[in-house]
């Protein structure tokens, strides 16, 4: 799909910049380590109601690291509807869901198009998968809702992408935010929800400091460790003790389920931190 | 007792309340769905048997239970509402065509509604009797205000409205001449002005 | 989105089909056992134009063909480092997950369908989660071959084609050589064009010509009760309580693993929560709360006074809600990658398929 309304340069045409080298490898400052505890998620901040217009809306964000040049993640979300729908469509007995995510082009390092690209879409996929666990649908025959996350920062580090290459782990955090950020704006706009779903992302990293030894650790930034070696995502819903979307990926070193139940456990555990923040929030909004 | 709920909080046993807006029941036990003030309304008796019964029913559900609900007012005076089957709902008419009368749905129950959601009112469910006998635009013009009951979520498209009571049917019409008219019948309305009578399916009013 | 489709069934028939399923053992509509595969047609170097295809054909009329396509690409930034210490040696070849690029064309869908960029992007992030496959792409220090995977779904989707989509392009990268390079070092690569020269991009033993590693596959399973059911057709998956995607590759025996028992040792790459459209079935109406069967009359109703949950009633279809227990997810995960188990079955039967 070409963008037909703007006039864009010719795609490819130019790359975000790379920086070379220090020469000296001894002056490089290496990345200060993760400074908080394994089992800590960073601090989050989380607010309803923050665009009028919209049946519900939130906004959340992330701290950044201490580290310049890197960026939280802040997350605007709005929830329009329940509305009908458009008359082509056919009879539901239930809520239709449709979820966009959107990065606003300055949101990451590499400039976004206008037009939604494939993993805007995939995150979209998720995130529809881990709401539509969580809602009433029933309680809402023959209406549609849309739910719109813009990514307004990515969280991202100027140098991450270089050395692994791969944007993926940082998407699992941004769809975790997006996941929590659309919970809080699904309950300010008053749709029936089974429970405050919450998204959480462990990993398994390995470290230069450790020897090399494969640990995990919740919400990881990509670049506090030396390699990450596998993530899940998970979206979970705290009192009915489920899991509505699961997103693993990485190379587990054997077929040890072990290492997996503990990864997709310390996930839970992220979520259930992200829900906190949630609870505290959204219990705010009233009285 | 008013106390402030989030989706997913335990609100009790199925044992000792019925299920009312915004709970979901869930293995026995009753949950908050919304973001929301508890209600308990303890149930109305019933006035004794009303009615022989003429119909062989299954034994009603002891309705002895207070219903808990959670309402969201208080919380935001923004709450989508949609019809439902039995709702009195207020519209306007936006065009007529021989076989049916397609309505815009302005008002259900006490709420005004955000969205806009479209009803139509068949020629069969004009009125209750002499249904061959109905023509739409004796019944109907656009620009009416109409209280209508719902009495099907419809297609995709339109909720199917009935007016085949005394009390629905046309509350406010304009004449043809501009001016807001007054019932004089059950199926006329007069211009105060110009004294031309225009047929309607007219409500009754209360 | 492909398992949003519209299923045609109703609220009894979907009951029935969730009751039969959750007997132990269960009973599927086509009678097969609960990791058992539809039987499927495969070939493979159907298209001479490519680097290497396949075709698979699923017994319900499901079938997809998979081009690649190879191009030498100068890979972006390496000037910068050109002219560095040449002692580096291949251990620090790095690929790049943009070298390979996927797409997956469903008749009657919009190629900008969420549901296309989803089955697209599990299917890529499948074949390379472990970083190793983009290594192969390296030709020196400034070029890469970029591989293009076309996917193409040529029948209607009948089924979620995720299986399908899966076990063709496992076959069409087998299946895939590349021209034997004849220049050296980090000049400008020039190729044999001998194409019986050409080396396979998984190599295969000389002898046996078995291949030595293999793609992933993806598989789907789901849970319904307590029975775990692979390869869902759609009627099933339409009663799933849940569906999960899980990627699977073939990891390198070590001495501590012989005498573990048969089969391959497997290991985790991905595993993807698909919605199950189960979510989106019409619910059935218990008789308690049915006119036709006396239930009180649906008399004038305060607006906000609807919404009367019932609670569920045996045998009344109602589309599930919430998500599944951590330790179902863990036991549908635990059997996908069972040594011996369908994934080692699946590989088994795609070790038959003739490589031309």
């Amino acid at each position: 799909m070409a963008d037909r309304r703007r006039i864009n340069g010719p795609p490819g045409a130019t790359i975000p910049p790379i920086y070379e080298d220090a020469s000296d490898k001894s002056v490089v400052t290496r990345q200060p380590p993760r400074s908080r505890p394994a089992n800590a998620i960073r601090q989050t901040y989380l607010k309803t109601g923050v665009t009028p217009s919209a049946s519900g809306s939130a906004y959340l964000e992330v701290e950044m690291a201490g580290k310049p040049g890197v960026s939280g993640l802040k997350l605007s979300c709005t929830v329009h509807g329940p509305r009908s729908l458009p008359r082509s469509s056919l009879f539901s007995p239930h809520i239709i869901l449709s979820t966009h995510v959107k990065f606003a082009p300055f949101a990451t390092k590499q400039r976004r198009g206008y037009l939604r690209d494939p993993t805007e879409r995939d995150l979209g996929s998720h995130l529809e998968a881990a709401l539509r666990g969580a809602i009433i649908a029933d309680r809402w025959p023959k209406s549609g809702v849309d739910i719109i996350v813009s990514i307004i920062e990515g969280d991202q580090d100027r140098e991450t992408s270089r050395q692994q290459g791969d944007e993926a782990w940082d998407m699992m955090n941004t769809l975790s935010g997006c996941i929590t950020v659309a919970s809080a704006a699904l309950a300010d706009a008053g749709i029936d929800c089974v429970d405050t779903v919450a998204g959480g992302v462990a990993a398994l990293v390995r470290d230069d400091a450790d020897n090399g030894k494969p640990k995990i650790v919740i919400d990881p930034v990509p670049s506090e460790h030396d390699k990450i070696e596998a993530a899940c995502c998970v979206a979970y819903l705290p009192t009915r003790d489920e899991i509505t979307n699961l997103w693993f990926k990485g190379d587990m070193p054997d077929d040890d389920m072990a290492t997996y139940m503990e990864l997709v456990q310390q996930g839970i555990q992220a979520s259930k931190h992200a829900n906190r923040v949630l609870v505290q929030c959204i219990g705010e909004t009233v009285g | 007792m008013a106390s402030v709920t989030i989706p997913g909080q335990l609100l009790g046993p199925t044992s000792k309340y019925q299920p009312g807006p915004g709970t979901h029941i869930h293995q026995t036990n009753l949950y908050s769905s919304l973001l929301g003030v508890v209600h308990v309304s303890q149930p109305v008796k019933a006035p004794g048997p009303a009615k022989r019964l003429n119909k062989i029913t299954p034994a009603p559900a002891p309705a002895e239970l207070p219903t808990i609900s959670v309402s969201r007012s208080g919380v935001s005076e923004k709450r989508e509402v949609l019809p439902e089957v039995g709702n009195v709902v207020l519209c306007r008419v936006v065009r007529i065509s021989p076989r049916q009368a397609v309505v815009a749905i302005l008002i259900c129950g006490d709420t005004v509604l955000d969205a806009e959601w479209q009803g139509v009112i068949r020629v069969q469910d004009v009125r209750a009797t002499e249904k061959d006998r109905v023509k739409i635009y004796e019944s109907f013009r656009p620009g009416d205000i109409v209280r209508a009951e719902v009495i099907s979520l419809g297609d995709q498209a339109n909720y199917y409205l009935s007016t085949a009571k005394n009390e629905l049917g046309v509350i406010m019409a304009t004449s043809e001449a501009g001016n807001t008219m007054y019932p004089v019948s059950w199926k006329e309305y007069r211009d105060p002005e110009t004294g031309v009578s225009e047929a309607r399916k007219v409500a009754k009013p209360f | 989105m492909a398992t949003t489709q519209q299923v045609l069934l109703s609220p009894a028939e979907l009951a029935y089909l969730h009751a039969s399923l959750s007997l132990t053992p269960p009973i599927r509509p086509d009678g097969r056992a609960p990791n058992l595969f539809r039987p499927l047609v495969a070939e493979t170097g159907i298209l001479p134009g490519t680097n290497g295809s396949a075709r698979i054909c699923f017994a319900d009329g499901t079938e997809a063909i998979v081009g690649v396509k190879a191009e030498v690409e100068k890979t972006r930034g390496a000037d910068a480092t050109e002219g560095g210490e040449d002692a580096e040696e291949d251990n620090n070849r790095e690929g790049r997950s943009e070298w390979v690029e996927l797409t997956v064309e469903i008749p009657g869908l919009r190629d900008d369908d969420s549901g296309t960029a989803f089955l697209s992007a599990m299917l890529q992030e499948a074949l390379l989660a472990d970083g190793g496959f983009a290594r192969k792409l390296w030709i020196n220090r400034r070029y890469h071959w970029k591989l293009y995977l076309d996917i193409l779904l040529i029948s209607p989707p009948l089924s979620y084609p995720l299986p399908l989509l899966s076990l063709t392009t496992h076959l069409a990268l087998l299946a895939t050589r590349l021209p034997r390079l004849k220049s050296e070092g980090d000049e400008d690569p020039f190729f044999d064009d001998d194409w019986a020269a050409a080396p396979y991009l998984y190599p295969r033993d000389k002898k046996s010509s078995k291949a030595l590693a293999r793609p992933p596959v993806t598989l789907l399973v789901m849970a319904v009760g307590r029975n775990i059911i692979f390869d869902p057709a759609k009627e099933e998956l339409a009663v799933a309580d849940v569906a999960l995607a899980v990627s699977v590759g073939e990891a390198a025996e070590t001495d501590d693993d012989k005498g573990k028992g048969k089969g391959r040792k497997l290991r985790l790459l991905s595993i993807r929560t698909i919605d199950p459209p189960s979510r989106l079935t019409p619910p059935g109406v218990p008789n308690a709360s049915n006119a036709a069967y006396g239930a009180a009359g649906a008399t004038q109703k305060q607006p906000e006074a609807r919404m009367a949950e019932a609670e569920v009633v045996e045998g009344v279809w109602r589309a599930p809600r919430g998500g599944a227990k951590p330790l179902v997810m863990a036991a549908l995960v635990q059997k996908a990658l069972e040594r011996g188990g369908v994934a080692d079955e699946v590989l088994d039967a795609l070790d038959g398929v003739d490589l031309g």
